[in-house]
């Protein structure tokens, strides 16, 4: 697991970087992105793992969304993966834009097409926390997840999933209800086959349901003018009524004017990069 | 006699002089010394305690040339203390001991030194008897006398420092080596031999370094006792002057008072030699009136005589006729009486002389003179109370006083017709502690003295002021956040003070300094004063006037910890009441009239709110408010100007976050200017926590029990806010404040 580094840039007193990494979950070379605050010179900081929504690689989220300051004055360490397998030469992998390449929805793939590459789940979850764990100066006790549209949800049921294994999570304009939209019926539908309750492990909404008594602070922010908000594709109303069931503890807000954009996560990253050092920092 | 006074002090000092002289003589017999000028003097005490450092026998009228170096370091000592000044030699008397001690610290001229002592002694007598000269001279003389006595003590020391010069000491060879049994510098090649063989030794530069050091010890001595004697000197001087006044006073005193004796006594004798001549005079007018009387009586006597006899010649009928009518004039003669008594008595009737005035002025002249008009003091700073004021005067300095009578009243302040009482009190001393007063009120006051002469003229009039009562902290208005706290306070006195003081001690913990700091000078009933973070403090009060400080007001404790505010019911909406801790709002389910709202302009009239009274600092506040979750409240800021007919976060004057919970779901708005951002909040919650945050300009709302953050207002504050809370339903509002920030906190 020799890690490659691609890029190295000097960023608010720390480093950004690029690195390049042959996964064995996935089969395939994969980069991540990881932003060292100047902290970590001196000691182990905490973790925070960026999932990006479709289409994007670990580039999008690094160049687009000016995190470096906030994240350099808490000190956290920031790993941005990539949103899929490359280039493992699977029929239908480049065909559309929401499925496929740049699209792997953070699940572990049971078709048998997508089965081997397809495991982002398993990759975010734990082959990459393990890597960075073991090359990076972090403290493994500590980390969180946050992400944007397909990377919110990432995000979402990453920490739903596993009670107390993140501190905090947080999302911008997450697919919070997938098995309800249409893109998440067509992912779940080609990584997970047509039986609709296999998506539901990996739906928000419904994880919401079965998430034990833990604290979990929950921050979501939404743009109003967001096309897909919308379009339906977003759904954060179910998963607000989930969370008020269970008394889940989530601060939704919904900005007025915003859309879908990284102008949008640029706006409130400051405030998400904070509520997770709020509990990483504790 | 002032002549005589001159005189005398200059036999006595030539006397001494001279005695010194032969002394010299005799011992050295060079008389050529004696002429030595001043300048050269210096030159030769330092040789010659040059010649005592080195210990060399000592002979007479032998003259050598010191060591340069050793010269020039003993030139080094001398110079800071300032003795190789001749002029000061001169001037100050007293450091012609110089020397003396410096010898005496050395056996080898121990005698020398005794004499020395011997002539001071000599020559001090011979003061002694000037200064008895001068009680009669003037204050001049006196000066000249000091300068004279002065002189010729310097004079001495001059001559002293040239006896010393045959002490110094050829060398001829170089000593290095210092025997310390023998005290003698010895040359090394000389240690091993005779008598220095078995005799302690030390380099010759460490016994120069220890012969240094005990001159500059000596040194210092004689400059303190240099000090002291001039010290003394200046006051006998002062004395002299007193004696001279005193007496010149007592004299006048006497030829006042022989004077008036002198004059009664010749007053009396002109009215007595009056007197007398007068009453003479009298005597004799009467006696010489009489005397007359009887000249006539005794010619009508012999008149009748000679009628009577020539009637006798008379015929007979003519005998009868003039008989019977000279019968009848003779009768009538003789019934008149004739009177032979003395009307005045030739001796002098006794009169005694009154001598008793007389008498009286004479035994007065051996009494005192009635006293004159004491002087009355200003009032001396912070020497009244509450209650009593101490009270000083001053009496002439030869004045007899038995005892003083001081009396005083109330100062009016302009309300005529009430008539003040007037006290009066007999005081032996010069001071008097008058108690049983009022409090920050200004009395006069005004002191006679008296003595068996009389009465005193009355002083003149002194107004005193009693210190004020102790103020009354409004312990339930103090509000405190962790660098100060604002305490306001009742001035407890019906006339204004002169200012405040609030005192502060940090409570007795481990580490606490315990120290009292105080806050002075203030003019109002208000004070913020700043403190240290999470502390407890004990602060007491205190009113001040030109009489001084009153005693402590009772004292209140303030915590440091958070901020802690008292809400304020002047704001409290008719609907609403405030618990009597005051931190807790209720709105009754009765449906009634509202209560009678507190008399004031303050309370809201449209929304059921109240505002609570933050301290004003600039800086971090936070606390937390307990609800119901399905209550509809709200709660958060507003400048103190808020308008009261309109609902809190309706305006650009407040910001609030609101909760209404309808048909079981909870709406949260986080409100102002009637505008909210789209929040919504799964868990509602039970506690919420406010930080305001002057420094960033924001407010934040937080749910405490899950350390959620709920939402941040950027608000510009330019003036001070005031927490604000409202309750749209019946239900009530806890609030909790003067806690510690939640770490969480921090971040927002």
């Amino acid at each position: 697991m020799a890690l490659k580094q691609v890029s190295s840039s000097k960023c608010f007193g720390g480093l950004q970087k690029v690195f390049e990494h042959d996964s064995v979950e996935l089969k395939c070379k994969m980069k991540f992105a990881v932003y060292l605050p100047p902290k970590a010179e001196t000691g182990k900081c905490p973790v925070l793992y960026w999932l990006s929504g479709l289409t994007c690689t670990e580039q999008n989220f690094i160049s687009k969304s000016g995190y470096h300051q906030a994240a350099s004055e808490h000190g956290l360490v920031v790993i941005a993966p990539d949103t899929s397998p490359r280039g493992c030469n699977i029929k239908g992998e480049e065909d559309s834009w929401d499925f496929g390449t740049g699209a792997g929805f953070y699940v572990d793939a049971t078709e048998d097409l997508w089965k081997t590459n397809y495991r982002m789940y398993s990759y975010v979850t734990k082959e990459l926390p393990q890597l960075v764990n073991d090359n990076f100066p972090v403290d493994p006790q500590r980390m969180s997840v946050f992400g944007h549209s397909m990377g919110g949800h990432g995000a979402l049921i990453c920490a739903l999933k596993n009670p107390g294994k993140y501190k905090s999570v947080s999302a911008f304009a997450p697919l919070c209800n997938p098995v309800l939209c249409r893109w998440g019926k067509k992912a779940f539908t080609g990584y997970l086959g047509t039986d609709q309750s296999k998506w539901e492990a990996y739906d928000a909404t419904c994880l919401v349901k079965s998430y034990p008594d833990s604290q979990l602070d929950i921050l979501i922010d939404q743009g109003k003018e967001d096309e897909f908000l919308s379009d339906g594709q977003l759904l954060p109303d179910n998963f607000i009524a989930a969370c008020t069931e269970k008394k889940i503890p989530v601060v939704f807000r919904l900005q007025e004017g915003y859309d879908h954009s990284y102008y949008f996560i640029a706006t409130f990253i400051a405030d998400h990069i904070r509520h997770h050092a709020k509990y990483l920092n504790a | 006699m002032e002549e005589g006074a001159g005189e005398a002090p200059g036999l006595g000092r030539s006397a001494a002089s001279k005695d010194f002289r032969f002394y010299h003589m005799d011992l050295y017999d060079s008389e050529d010394r004696l002429q030595i000028f001043p300048e050269e003097s210096t030159r030769m005490r330092r040789e010659g305690v040059q010649a005592e450092m080195t210990h060399e026998p000592m002979r007479g009228g032998v003259k050598g040339k010191a060591p340069g170096d050793l010269g020039e370091e003993v030139d080094e000592l001398v110079h800071p203390y300032g003795l190789e000044d001749d002029h000061e030699l001169g001037d100050e008397f007293i450091e012609e001991n110089t020397p003396r001690i410096e010898v005496s610290e050395y056996p080898s001229y121990m005698m020398m030194g005794s004499e020395q002592r011997d002539w001071r002694l000599t020559g001090e007598t011979a003061q002694g008897e000037d200064l008895g000269f001068m009680g009669w001279g003037s204050a001049g003389q006196c000066q000249d006398l000091r300068e004279a006595y002065r002189y010729s003590h310097g004079r001495a020391s001059e001559e002293y420092e040239c006896y010393v010069i045959p002490e110094e000491e050829d060398e001829e060879e170089v000593a290095d080596i210092f025997c310390v049994t023998c005290k003698t510098p010895i040359r090394a090649s000389e240690k091993d031999q005779d008598e220095h063989k078995q005799h302690e030794v030390t380099p010759l530069s460490k016994a120069l370094e220890s012969a240094k050091d005990e001159i500059h010890k000596n040194m210092y001595k004689l400059e303190k006792q240099i000090i002291e004697m001039e010290n003394f000197a200046s006051h006998l001087e002062e004395v002299f002057i007193t004696v001279e006044e005193n007496f010149g006073r007592q004299e006048q005193n006497f030829e006042s008072h022989y004077n008036e004796i002198l004059e009664t006594l010749a007053q009396k004798y002109e009215e007595k030699i009056q007197a007398l001549g007068e009453k003479k005079k009298e005597k004799l007018e009467a006696l010489y009136g009489q005397l007359v009387s009887c000249g006539e009586n005794l010619d009508t006597c012999k008149e009748l005589m000679e009628t009577i006899e020539e009637m006798c010649h008379e015929e007979k009928v003519d005998f009868i006729k003039d008989a019977v009518a000279m019968a009848d004039r003779l009768g009538k003669f003789l019934k008149t009486k004739t009177d032979v008594e003395i009307s005045a008595q030739p001796d002098f009737e006794d009169q005694t002389l009154d001598f008793s005035d007389v008498e009286e002025l004479m035994g007065s002249i051996n009494t005192i003179p009635a006293p004159s008009a004491p002087v009355i003091n200003p009032q001396a700073p912070n020497s009244a109370t509450g209650s009593s004021v101490r009270v000083c005067w001053s009496l002439y300095s030869d004045d007899t006083v038995e005892s003083y009578q001081l009396s005083y009243r109330p100062v009016q302040d302009g309300s005529p017709g009430k008539e003040q009482t007037e006290v009066t009190m007999t005081i032996k001393e010069t001071y008097c502690s008058v108690t049983n007063l009022l409090p920050n009120t200004q009395y006069e006051f005004w002191v006679t003295a008296q003595n068996r002469a009389g009465l005193s003229p009355t002083s003149e009039r002194a107004v005193y002021m009693t210190a004020p009562c102790p103020p009354i902290i409004k312990s339930k208005e103090i509000r405190s956040c962790e660098e100060a706290a604002l305490i306001s306070w009742e001035s407890g006195n019906l006339n204004p003070v002169d200012s405040y003081t609030v005192e502060l001690t940090q409570a007795e913990m481990p580490g606490a300094s315990g120290v009292t700091e105080s806050v002075v000078g203030i003019p109002t009933c208000e004070c913020l004063v700043q403190l240290q973070p999470r502390q407890s403090y004990t602060i007491y009060v205190r009113a001040l006037n030109v009489g001084g400080p009153s005693a402590r007001s009772e004292p209140a404790t303030v915590h440091t910890t958070g901020s802690y505010f008292p809400l304020d019911k002047h704001t409290c909406h008719p609907r609403l009441t405030v618990s009597e801790d005051g931190l807790t709002v209720v709105r009754s389910e009765r449906r009634g009239p509202p209560r009678e709202p507190v008399p004031s302009d303050a309370h809201f009239t449209r929304c059921a709110a109240v505002m609570g009274n933050l301290i004003p600092v600039r800086g971090r506040h936070y606390w937390e408010v307990e609800v119901d979750e399905c209550l509809d409240y709200t709660v958060g800021v507003a400048f103190e100007n808020v308008p009261r007919q309109e609902d809190l976060g309706a305006n650009r004057l407040s910001w609030c976050m609101r909760h209404t919970f309808a048909s079981s779901r909870h709406k949260y708005e986080f409100l102002h200017k009637t505008t909210t951002p789209d929040i919504r909040i799964t868990v509602p919650p039970k506690k919420i926590g406010i930080l305001l945050d002057y420094e960033n300009a924001k407010l934040s709302f937080f749910n405490v029990d899950i350390s959620q953050h709920l939402y941040t207002f950027s608000c510009q504050l330019p003036q001070f806010v005031h927490p604000c809370f409202s309750l749209e339903k019946p239900g009530c509002l806890k609030i909790h404040n003067g806690i510690s920030m939640p770490k969480h906190i921090t971040f927002y």
